[in-house]
Parts: C-alpha cells; sequence; structure tokens
C-alpha cells in the first residue's frame, strides 16, 4: 500500500504494508533515528512522535493510520543549526537528561503537553510523562525542566 | 576554581534533546549483515545433537557460528573460567546461546535459525539456590574443578564460590550476650532495563576485530571478546557510541563476540541488537539473595558479634559479576555499625537459570535491607528507639570497620545529623484511612579503586583535548566532571575542553565505569596529565614573559604573571612557541588507586577486600499504606551523601534522585521472576514494572563535602551509592506502619496485605 503524510513538514510517500509500525518508516526508511525502539510494545516511550499533535508510541502505530496526517519527530523541532526549543532548552539547563535514550520521547511528551496547556501543574506534568520511562534521572530534574518551560511560555494562567 | 562545583551543562547535551546523538542501538556500517542468536528453551540438558547444515546452505545466510567458533573458557573480570560463548555439550539455563546465524536480512537470519536440529537430552533443572547447595544435587558443571581462577577461593560443587571474613570472637561474644536475634531475608532479581538494549557492530578488517558497542567497560569487553575467542587482546578494538544507559549491565561482554566471529566468517559488518525480550531473558540482573543474620546484643543496644551467611544467585555460569563481588556482602554488612567479633560466609550458588550480573550497588541492597530490618527487630525486643539503636552502634572517625580498616574520615554522625535537621525524627503525622511510618538508615559505601590512565594535550587554538576510554555513561562524568577539573588546571573555559570518544586503541586502559569510579580515577588521571601540561605551558611562557615559572598563573586562556595581569600571552601563541622548541605540549597521567591499610587475614576468597575513597550516608524515608489495597506510597524522602567535593552539584543531585528511584522500584515493584521451566517470566516491560514519574517521591538532598585526600581536588564517587539503602529504608517504615516486618521483596500491595492479614490473625 502507499501512504502520503508530512513528516517534519515535509511530504512523504511511502511504500509499505499497512500495519508497519510508524517508527520502523521513520528510523528504516527515512533514517531518523532520534525516536528509539525501547521496548517495542509501547510501554516505555522513546518512541514516541506527535500525530496531528497527539503524542503516540510510534512503535505500535501502523503505518496506514499516519495516512494524511501529520508527524512530527524530535528531528522536527528546531532545525540542526538553529536554537533549541524552551523545552529542550530547560532539559539541559535544569540536569534532566543523562544517557538521554528516553529523552527523543520526553522532549515530544512534554512539547505536546506544552502545546495544549500553557501553564500545567507538576501532577499533570508527571501524569503526562507516565508513559515515558526513564531509568536514569528519577524524573525529578525532567519535571523542573518543563515547569521552568512553561514560565518561558510567557501567557499566564 | 572557576568551573569545577558549578552547573555546567552537558557537553553531550545538545545532540542529546536533538534526537541526533548515535548511540549504539542506531550505530550501523555500510554493507552489514543481521546477526541473531539460537538460544536454548530448556534450562539443563545433554546437546545429543546440533546440526547447522540446512541452515547454511538457506537463502541469504552468509554464516553460521557455533561452539567450534569459540574455544576459550572466560569468566567476568577474569575471575572464575567457567563461561563458553556457545554451550558445549550441556546447557545449563533458558536463553543460553547455540549458535548465531549471520544473514542478509532479520527474517532471513530467523528462517535460519528455525533450520538448525538440536536433538536434546533433558535434565532435571537445578532452579533454586538453597537445592542447589543441598547434599546429592546434581552438579550443574561436573568439570568445575577443571575452571581458571584469579585467584584461589574456596569452591565446591554446585558452590560457585565462597568469600568470608572472620574476625574477633564470636563464640565468645554470643556466650556473654544478653539478647541474641537471628533472621532471614530473600530477595529477588531486579533487571537493569536500560532504554538502550545491548547492540553491537563488529568488523573483521588487518586481522583485528572492530567492535563497536555501547560498553561501560571498553577494556573488560575487548579482553572477554579475546579470551572467549582464543584472540589476542590487543588484535580486538572497541569503541564506544553513546551508550543509552547501563546501570552495571553494559560492563560485560554480551553480543560483541558472535558479531566478531560473523564479521571473521563473512568479511563483511555484522550488527546484532538484542529485542527487548532477549534483554531481559538473557542479560544478566542483579542476583536473587538469602540473607541470614544473627547478632549477640548486650542489653544496652551494643552489638557484641554478628554471624552472617548470604547466599546469592549466580545462575548457570560466572559471566556476571556476582563471584567478584561476592565479599562486598562481608563489607557492607560490616561497614556501617561497630561489629566487634564477626563471622560472615557469602556464598555464591549455581543455578540452572540465566547468570546474574552488576546492577548499580552491587551486592549491596540486600545486605543493607537484610541489615536494617534486622536492626528493628532487635531495637523490638531490647524496647529501644530505632535511630538510637543505630546511633549507638555507629561508626565513628577513627573506628575500625569489620576488616579492620580505620575510617578516619567516618561521616555517618554528620549525614544523620543533617537528617535530623531537614526531617526530625518523630512519628508522623495521623492521617485519615492509611497507615504511617518512618525509618532511616546510615551506610557507607565504597569507590571502585580501579586504574585509569588519560593524556591531554593542547590545541592549537589554546583549547585542551582529553584522550582515554572512559566511557560517558550518562552521570556526566566525561561529559561535565573530568573537564570540569581540566578546565580548572589549565584556566580554560568549559566549552575549551574536549574529550575523545572511548576507544580501546587510542585512550589509555581504564577500569571502566562502574563503581562510581569516573570522576574519581579518570579524573585523578585526567588531572595528572592536565598537571604536567601546565608545567610545559608555564616554562615555555616563562621564556616569553621573562618571568620566573613560578610567578606565573594560568586563566582566561592566557599564562600570566601573577599580579601584573598586563603581562600575559594567550595560549595559542604559548602552544606555537612551544611547537618549534620543546615540541607539542602533551602529557599523560595515571592513577591507581593508593593501597588502604587492613586485617588481610581475616578474609578468605575476597576480591573486594577494603573501601577506598568510603562515603557517607544517610537516608530517611516516610511512607503511607492504604490497609485496603496494600498499596505503599513513599510520601517523603531525605538523603544526605558525602560526595567529598561537589564537582557538579546538578549532576549529583541527579544520580541521587535516578538511583533513589531505581530502589524505589526494586523495593516495592520489580520483580525479573524465574518460572518452573528456569525461563524468565517477566520478559517484557508489561509485567516487569518500571518506576514511572508518578511514582517519583519528593527528595530532599543534602550534599556533604568531606574530601578524600587522594581524589581529584577531593572528590569521591557519587553516582552508585544513592541505590544501596533504599530497600532498607523503605522497608523498615512499611514495617513500623504496618506493624510487622516483611523479611522479603518486593513489597508488592499482595505482600502488605498478606503480612496486614496474618498480624491480625496472630
Amino acid at each position: 500500500m502507499s501512504y502520503s503524510f508530512s513528516v517534519n513538514g515535509q511530504e512523504v510517500d511511502i511504500e509499505s504494508p499497512g500495519l508497519r509500525p510508524l517508527l520502523s518508516v521513520l528510523r528504516d526508511d527515512l533514517g531518523l533515528l532520534g525516536a528509539k525502539l525501547g521496548c517495542g510494545e509501547g510501554r516505555c516511550g522513546a518512541c514516541t512522535v506527535l500525530v496531528d499533535d497527539a503524542p503516540v508510541a510510534a512503535c505500535l502505530y501502523p503505518v496506514a493510520n499516519a495516512d494524511g496526517s501529520d508527524v512530527r519527530t524530535v528531528e522536527g523541532l528546531a532545525r540542526h543549526d538553529s536554537e533549541l526549543t524552551a523545552v529542550q532548552d530547560a532539559l539541559l539547563t535544569h540536569g534532566g537528561v543523562q544517557c538521554g535514550a528516553c529523552i527523543p520521547g520526553v522532549v515530544m511528551t512534554l512539547t505536546a503537553l506544552l502545546d495544549q496547556d500553557a501553564r500545567p501543574e507538576d501532577s499533570e506534568v508527571r501524569s503526562a510523562l507516565a508513559g515515558n520511562i526513564c531509568r536514569c534521572t528519577g524524573y525529578q530534574k525532567i519535571v523542573d525542566a518543563a515547569m521552568a518551560a512553561t514560565e518561558t511560555n510567557g501567557d499566564p494562567r | 576554581m572557576t568551573v569545577v562545583g558549578t552547573n555546567v551543562r552537558r557537553a553531550d547535551g545538545t545532540d542529546k534533546v536533538r534526537g541526533a546523538a548515535i548511540y549504539g542501538m542506531d550505530y550501523t556500517e555500510p554493507g552489514q549483515l543481521v546477526a541473531k542468536v539460537l538460544r536454548s528453551h530448556v534450562p539443563a540438558a545433554n546437546i545429543v545433537e546440533l546440526d547447522t547444515s540446512k541452515a547454511e546452505s538457506m537463502p541469504g545466510v552468509r554464516a553460521v557460528a557455533t561452539a567450534a567458533d569459540a574455544p576459550g573458557l572466560s569468566g567476568m573480570f577474569f575471575v572464575l573460567k567457567d563461561q563458553s560463548l556457545f554451550a558445549r555439550d550441556v546447557i545449563r539455563y533458558v536463553g543460553e546461546p547455540l549458535a548465531a546465524v549471520a544473514a542478509d536480512t532479520p527474517e532471513q537470519a530467523d528462517a535460519a535459525l528455525a533450520a538448525i536440529d538440536v536433538v536434546l537430552e533433558p535434565l532435571e533443572p537445578v532452579l533454586d539456590v538453597e537445592q542447589s547447595l543441598a547434599e546429592g544435587t546434581r552438579l550443574i558443571h561436573p568439570d568445575w574443578e577443571t575452571y581458571e581462577t584469579l585467584v584461589p577461593g574456596p569452591r565446591d560443587g554446585n558452590l560457585a564460590w565462597e568469600a568470608s571474613l572472620e574476625r574477633g570472637d564470636a563464640d565468645a561474644a554470643f556466650d556473654g550476650a544478653d539478647v541474641i536475634i537471628e533472621d532471614e531475608f530473600r530477595t529477588q532479581r531486579q533487571h537493569q532495563t536500560s532504554i538502550e538494549p545491548h547492540a553491537a557492530v563488529a568488523r573483521y578488517e588487518h586481522g583485528r576485530y572492530v567492535v563497536h558497542t555501547p560498553t561501560q567497560f571498553p577494556f573488560n569487553v575487548r579482553g572477554r571478546i579475546a579470551e572467549l575467542l582464543g584472540a589476542r587482546i590487543s588484535d580486538v578494538r572497541v569503541i564506544v557510541p553513546t551508550i543509552g544507559g547501563g546501570f552495571g549491565g553494559k560492563l560485560d561482554m554480551m553480543l560483541e563476540p558472535f558479531a566478531c566471529i560473523l564479521a571473521r566468517k563473512t568479511g563483511k559488518p555484522v550488527r546484532i541488537v538484542n529485542t527487548r525480550r532477549e534483554e531481559q531473558a538473557t542479560c544478566g540482573p542483579r542476583e536473587g539473595a538469602v540473607v541470614r543474620l544473627r547478632t549477640a546484643v548486650s542489653s544496652d543496644g551494643t552489638i557484641l558479634a554478628q554471624e552472617g551467611r548470604i547466599i546469592s544467585d549466580n545462575g548457570a555460569n560466572s559471566s556476571g559479576e556476582t563471584v567478584a563481588c561476592a565479599n562486598v556482602a562481608s563489607l557492607v554488612l560490616g561497614g556501617t555499625y561497630r561489629i566487634p567479633n564477626a563471622r560472615y560466609v557469602s556464598q555464591v550458588a549455581y543455578t540452572n537459570t540465566p547468570p546474574t550480573a552488576a546492577f548499580r550497588g552491587v551486592n549491596g541492597p540486600y545486605c543493607v535491607y537484610a541489615q536494617e530490618m534486622h536492626f528493628d527487630h532487635i531495637a523490638r525486643e531490647l524496647g529501644m528507639d530505632r535511630r538510637d539503636l543505630r546511633l549507638r552502634n555507629l561508626i565513628r572517625a577513627g573506628d575500625e570497620i569489620v576488616n579492620g580498616q580505620r575510617l578516619d574520615d567516618a561521616f555517618l554522625a554528620q549525614a544523620m545529623d543533617r537528617v535530623e535537621r531537614i526531617r526530625p525524627w518523630g512519628p508522623p503525622k495521623e492521617a485519615n484511612g492509611t497507615l504511617r511510618g518512618i525509618a532511616v538508615v546510615p551506610l557507607t559505601w565504597i569507590t571502585n579503586p580501579g586504574p585509569s590512565g588519560a593524556s591531554v594535550k593542547l590545541e592549537e587554538d589554546g583549547t585542551a583535548t582529553i584522550t582515554c576510554a572512559a566511557a560517558e555513561i550518562g552521570t556526566g562524568a566525561v561529559a561535565t566532571g573530568i573537564r570540569q577539573i581540566v578546565a580548572d588546571q589549565l584556566g580554560l573555559r568549559f566549552e575549551d575542553v574536549q574529550v575523545s570518544p572511548a576507544d580501546t586503541d587510542t585512550g589509555s586502559y581504564d577500569h571502566g565505569a562502574q563503581g562510581s569510579r569516573t570522576t574519581f580515577g579518570m579524573g585523578n588521571a585526567a588531572q595528572d596529565a592536565a598537571v604536567k601540561v601546565r608545567d610545559q605551558l608555564l616554562d615555555v611562557a616563562a621564556g616569553m614573559l621573562e618571568a620566573s615559572a613560578a610567578d606565573l598563573e594560568l586563566a582566561d586562556g592566557t599564562v600570566r604573571v601573577q599580579g601584573a595581569p598586563d603581562k600575559q600571552v594567550p595560549l595559542p601563541a604559548v602552544v606555537a612557541t612551544a611547537m618549534f622548541s620543546q615540541g607539542p605540549i602533551v602529557a599523560s597521567g595515571q592513577f591507581a588507586a593508593p593501597p588502604v591499610p587492613f586485617d588481610a587475614g581475616c578474609m578468605a576468597g575476597a576480591l573486594f577486600t577494603s573501601f577506598t575513597a568510603a562515603t557517607y550516608h544517610a537516608h530517611f524515608a516516610e511512607v503511607e499504606v492504604d490497609p485496603d489495597t496494600g498499596k505503599v506510597t513513599v510520601s517523603r524522602y531525605v538523603v544526605a551523601q558525602d560526595v567529598g567535593t561537589a564537582i557538579n552539584p546538578h549532576m549529583i543531585e541527579g544520580q541521587i534522585q535516578g538511583g533513589v528511584l531505581q530502589g524505589v522500584g526494586y523495593t516495592l515493584f520489580e520483580n525479573l521472576r524465574i518460572g518452573d521451566n528456569g525461563d524468565v517470566l517477566d520478559a517484557g516491560l508489561e509485567t516487569y514494572r518500571l518506576p514511572t514519574a508518578v511514582d517519583a517521591p519528593h527528595i530532599d538532598i543534602e550534599i556533604l563535602e568531606n574530601p578524600c585526600p587522594y581524589g581529584p581536588l577531593g572528590a569521591k564517587g557519587a553516582a552508585e551509592p544513592s541505590i544501596v539503602p533504599v530497600a532498607a529504608v523503605i522497608a523498615c517504615a512499611v514495617a513500623d506502619a504496618i506493624g510487622t516486618p516483611i523479611n522479603e521483596l518486593p513489597l508488592t500491595p499482595f505482600a502488605v496485605l498478606r503480612a496486614l492479614r496474618s498480624k491480625q490473625n496472630e
């Protein structure tokens, strides 16, 4: 089958079985290695990408479902030679990155959250992150970073 | 100092948040083949026949490897060499490799594995450590006496290794005791579960193996590959891409030898990556253990003597660290409190289960859990306050620990005091419907003493490059710590110091990212090199400035005369001048930990014999237990941790927060269960439950600075220890909340409800 969708703003046409995971298309066909295959069962969240602004586990998400959608990956947040987004920047300032294998997924989850709600509470950030396993940090500094990024979001609640 | 002590952002961070960092699991080479491993589905069997001929002729199959291709026997850290890469004649665990295939596509590799004919003669599996050590049990390694060992160690059949420590006169102390308390504790396997599974890409060029693998310990992996393949150590080159988590699980070789053999056979690069299922089921977890303690106490709460027997599960062979670390059990049991008479036996038993291995805090978490629950038992018997009992017996500066080592810098009382200031000891507030409890636990822990070498050179632009083979496992030791140390030595900005990627061909030996040692060991080596580079710079600049080298300082990228800042030369000019006078500015540095005096005669079979750069800790936990569901919530957590000198406080806090949460998982839900067939039941994240952001308690952190005379700028290890006392302090707090101890981990809702129910029935 053939599917058409945009990835980070660029149109792509893919020949693929419809049930093939979107992650496989992104990594193996398009060379976008940011999203990781951590578990392959939708549990760890390292493969999180946005489909029409909603976070999905790309390791399970069938490419057929992406047809006609806008897919965003970590590579699409900030051009490689341009400045980091507020979320990316805050993660580094607040020490929220250790091995970093979960971070591409974490960044997408937080980006989607802050797109929806400029000023989430600490508990809302934690709930949003419940599908992103980080084995290194204990999450506190990731939450600190998210809360700091909300500050730069400007408009008060 | 200007850079040390600040929270610089990690040098590898930008690529990580952009998703641009290339991890081991992302690394590929042009023309690569795909490798897969045929693994045993039974826990114990004789191999009657293994026929790969059909598989070898299948489409796309380029090579098949079997036991004939890997003649060597080896073992983790070369301590007990009882492991072959592939099962030879005998299968000893579910998941043991039987053969490996390289093919053009994964589908072709899978088809080839399915076409390998295996005929087996099943044997009775031995799955439990106590069954394993019982009289008359079938020997898992009938040839155990023929295995080479690094040092002599008591061994006997299914007893893979025994480390023991005896000091003082325990029998006399027990005879004179007012009270004798005895307990038994049981703990489970915990899996490291890094987000990145094991992965390796190997090629064979100029008669050498070149392997890209995300390992914590490149030189160990190099040596282990060589030994298993029967190759020369220097004919293996290990290069480390970005590592996606390790926690001890990536200290040892895992998939690299398969890729190497297949690369040699095919002449093509070979890539192999574990599935999550393979990762959980075959990569060594923290060992399960049984800990028995018996303690003699006087009525005022003074510990007179302690006996301990620790039986830990080696699994089917010694490819993990369990044997090498057996004596850590005795040291950790007798390193925090004064135990004047002691007799500890740490036994490592073979079972027909996947081999166990290093996980952050090797041997520590379950020994400390047992010791602290046991102390609470002693306090109950004596009617004594639990904190008072601990303070009474705490190691103070100048006291000897159980191996006879004197801890002149002991800082446990100070750590306990800091915790007390944050959360004064006293019963938790009443709360509607929940049971509440508290506990506080002190701890002495080690910094791994292993050696390091590094070199530092000055570039033409006046920046510095450190060449070393230290692996950045994520802690920031390489991405921040050693750069900060070198930057300060040379008066450079943090961003003016680079570190070369870890590569065994270019970097000197380094003992790996383990036991909190990178900032300490490599920090020392890099500092040693930087001091020599500094001397060269000052010497050359002295001539340029017509001043004495003793009057010069390095600051802001210049060499300048102290007190006369206008008399200065920029570093690029010094480097250029040096180039054609003394030659390029470069120096190498080394580190070996100084010997620590202890009573060597009191231990047998011990590889870890003493505490190098000991660190001191206190953890406090307050928990809420729901009596209807049995759910435990950690509502308050406090850590006071001695780090010597804090090189990067943010990174240290991150290590504490991460280690505590791994400990919360170990205490409350992580359990890598072994089924009746010897297979790992929790081979996916569906049932192997990991802590999430919602499970993470708020942690109050106090970083204590108690400098180590031989640490770089006084620094000690900081990354590992935060996991060690967590099970102890939470389990003691749960026991306080529910009014009865639970002597087995994890403290699942079911376990808590069972304990509450049996208490009601008393």
